[in-house]
């Protein structure tokens, strides 16, 4: 009896949800089951039957009405409510006025626009609002705005004629030649600049590691595989000399830092990937190599005294190298110029605890040969950015994507809300075609679920970026490099497509073309993204396929 | 006249309808005859209406019982069973009861 009860349950049911045209059918059957023997058999029928009502229920939800049977004029969801559909637009306008509102909010408005970088990048506009700052700077003669932007810019010529600007203006900013000189070493203008610089900073071993740079850059436009001239080689001896022989580096970060206090506020340009990003700014691509070429040449030189018996001459050569790698280890801020320097050192005291063997000093040999493996960079117990990662590099892209997915949601429900907010307009004027009217309904749902969804994704995004923000704001205003290294790691991955490792690709378009490994969150964005077009083109279908045909007459 | 789709079970039907055809039959009736299921009869019966191939109405049975729905061919129905059925092979059409309680 209850087996028959539960049958009756299930097919009263699938009449329930199967579509007008199909109930009658649906009673049908019902009507049938009473006459059905035996408990199974009448479990059996129902079942069956449910499946029919159930299949008319889903091809009815695909495509409405077929040839317009089911299609019930001004029908469906608010059709007959006029208030509850007056409720709905109400409710869908506080979420969309909710969601305009966060764009009051300084947070929320560079989080838009980090969320919207990856999209500036794959367009090939990389640098938005830098030449408006530039321009800006030269109108009011502002040498700090201008070696802003020379530090920078990625247009070379530009770059140095804002740094020449600048210096002009204000000789203290001489050091922005430094800065620009290490991005562009081919400049025609290196070499005035390296001249002015050694004047400036005679001490400090990036000015001779620029023109080693310069040197060797010249050689490989001249013809690539072609040995250096003697000349060359000699400039380029003295330089790396002089390099490895200097008190003191800097690579003028501090500067930097101080340059973004004062001329980011001045121009609002609150773009913390323009400010804070320091890939730009580093050592010459060319520097670890040819520091390596020089310290080997010093460390072969050293063996050579040793083997004539001239032990403190050949150690002198070592430790030549080693204090150089020191210097570069604790003075540099990139895991470029940490890299130099940790390879330097782990160069010179392998030589030093061979050496130290050699004369039967087992305890020194040892201590080198700890320093040695210390510093290996194959090892990577050493190197990296200086300062620790509050948040760790996962919880950074995990951040990016979010962020990024909030952005695109954004001006994706935007985009819905217009598109259903017309058809509303053109189906309440008062001859509006049948089928904008017929399609206010469905037009409603979408402002409403889209309006949540943008109020929904600025939330997400506002309350996901708040904490760079801060980051950010304390960098410029009190010049706080606490958690740099986060901001640094979200901001490379922002600019990644989401779920796609920053490190694996150096742009978006790389990711788009090679994308090999994209990980299990990029499935996730894309498996989204799919659904949200499917889920578009039911919309559609639903409408098309459910408006009604013209009669014969 | 648009025809329907025949199936093997769609002749089974028209077989039976085709036997008694001006009398009204039940849908558990036919299921039983044909050795069809619910899932599959009625899916038959709905598409043979459509193409208006079958009438149906409503009938009270019993005091108390919920009405039920019986079904015959309309003439272009009957037509079309005839034309159908003759160039099918009856006995290839023979199916065991679905619902028995024996």
């Amino acid at each position: 009896m209850q087996l028959r009860q539960a049958a009756t349950v299930i097919l009263e049911s699938a009449i329930r949800i199967a579509p007008p045209s199909s109930r009658d059918w649906g009673r049908a059957m019902m009507g049938e089951l009473n006459f059905v023997e035996g408990p199974w058999a009448g479990t059996m029928w129902a079942l069956g039957s449910s499946r029919v009502l159930a299949k008319q229920a889903l091809v009815s939800l695909i495509i409405p009405g077929r040839r317009g049977e089911d299609y019930v004029p001004d029908g469906g969801l608010f059709a007959n409510s006029a208030t509850l559909r007056k409720a709905a637009l109400a409710m869908g306008c506080a979420c969309i006025l909710a969601a305009l509102l966060f764009f009051a909010a300084p947070p929320f408005r560079q989080a838009f626009k980090v969320a919207l970088k990856p999209w500036h990048l794959a367009s090939g506009n990389i640098q938005p609002g830098f030449v408006a700052v530039a321009k800006q700077a030269e109108i009011k003669h502002d040498a700090e705005g201008e070696a802003f932007c020379a530090v920078r810019l990625q247009d070379s010529r530009e770059s140095a004629r804002l740094a020449e600007e600048a210096v002009r203006l204000d000789p203290n900013l001489l050091w922005v030649y430094a800065v620009v000189a290490m991005r562009y070493p081919e400049l025609s203008e290196t070499n005035k600049w390296v001249e002015k610089l050694e004047r400036w900073d005679p001490q400090n071993a990036l000015v001779p590691l620029i023109t080693a740079e310069s040197i060797h850059r010249a050689n490989v436009q001249r013809g690539g595989g072609s040995p250096p001239t003697k000349e060359q080689e000699q400039a380029w001896q003295r330089a790396m000399a002089a390099a490895f022989q200097s008190p003191k580096f800097d690579d003028y970060f501090d500067r930097i830092a101080q340059l973004n206090r004062r001329v980011v506020p001045r121009y609002g340009f609150y773009d913390p990937y323009e400010v804070q990003s320091r890939e730009q700014i580093d050592l010459p691509d060319s520097a670890l190599e040819n520091s390596q070429r020089f310290a080997q040449s010093l460390l072969n030189t050293g063996a050579d005294l040793e083997a004539k018996g001239d032990w403190k001459g050949g150690r002198g050569r070592y430790w030549t190298v080693a204090r150089f790698g020191q210097l570069i280890d604790s003075e540099g801020r990139t895991n470029r110029e940490h890299g130099m320097g940790t390879t330097l050192q782990a160069m010179a005291y392998s030589q030093l605890q061979a050496s130290a063997g050699k004369e039967g000093m087992q305890a020194e040999a040892a201590l080198f040969g700890y320093l040695a493996a210390k510093f290996d960079p194959a090892k990577g117990k050493h190197g990296g950015l200086p300062g620790e990662s509050a948040f760790g590099r996962d919880t950074s892209e995990r951040n990016a994507a979010v962020v990024e997915i909030s952005g695109i949601m954004i001006l994706f429900f935007s985009g819905l809300v217009v598109v259903a907010l017309s058809i509303l307009i053109a189906g309440s004027r008062r001859r509006a075609r049948l089928a904008a009217k017929r399609a206010k309904p469905v037009a409603t749902i979408v402002v409403l679920t889209s309006a949540v969804g943008m109020l929904f994704s600025s939330v997400t995004l506002y309350l996901t970026y708040r904490p760079y923000w801060y980051i950010f704001q304390s960098a410029i205003q009190n010049g706080d490099g606490m958690q740099t290294r986060d901001m640094q790691e979200f901001l490379n991955s922002t600019q990644m497509l989401p779920g796609v490792s920053p490190h694996a690709f150096r742009t978006f378009t790389e990711a788009l073309l090679y994308a090999g490994s994209p990980s299990f969150l990029f499935y996730v964005w894309a498996g989204v993204t799919l659904l949200g077009v499917l889920g578009l083109g039911l919309i559609f279908l639903r409408h098309f396929m459910g408006r009604p045909r013209a009669q014969a007459p | 006249m648009k025809i329907p789709r025949i199936s093997p079970e769609t002749l089974l039907v028209l077989d039976r309808f085709i036997e008694r055809p001006t009398d009204w039959r039940y849908g558990y009736e036919l299921s039983r005859e044909t050795g069809l299921k619910s899932g599959t009869l009625y899916p038959i019966l709905m598409r043979l209406e459509k193409y208006s191939m079958l009438e149906a109405c409503w009938v009270t049975t019993e005091e108390g019982v919920p009405l039920r729905h019986t079904y015959r061919l309309t003439s272009d129905g009957l037509e079309l069973a005839r034309t159908k059925l003759a160039e099918a092979r009856p006995h290839s059409m023979v199916r065991q009861p679905a619902f028995c309680s024996g």
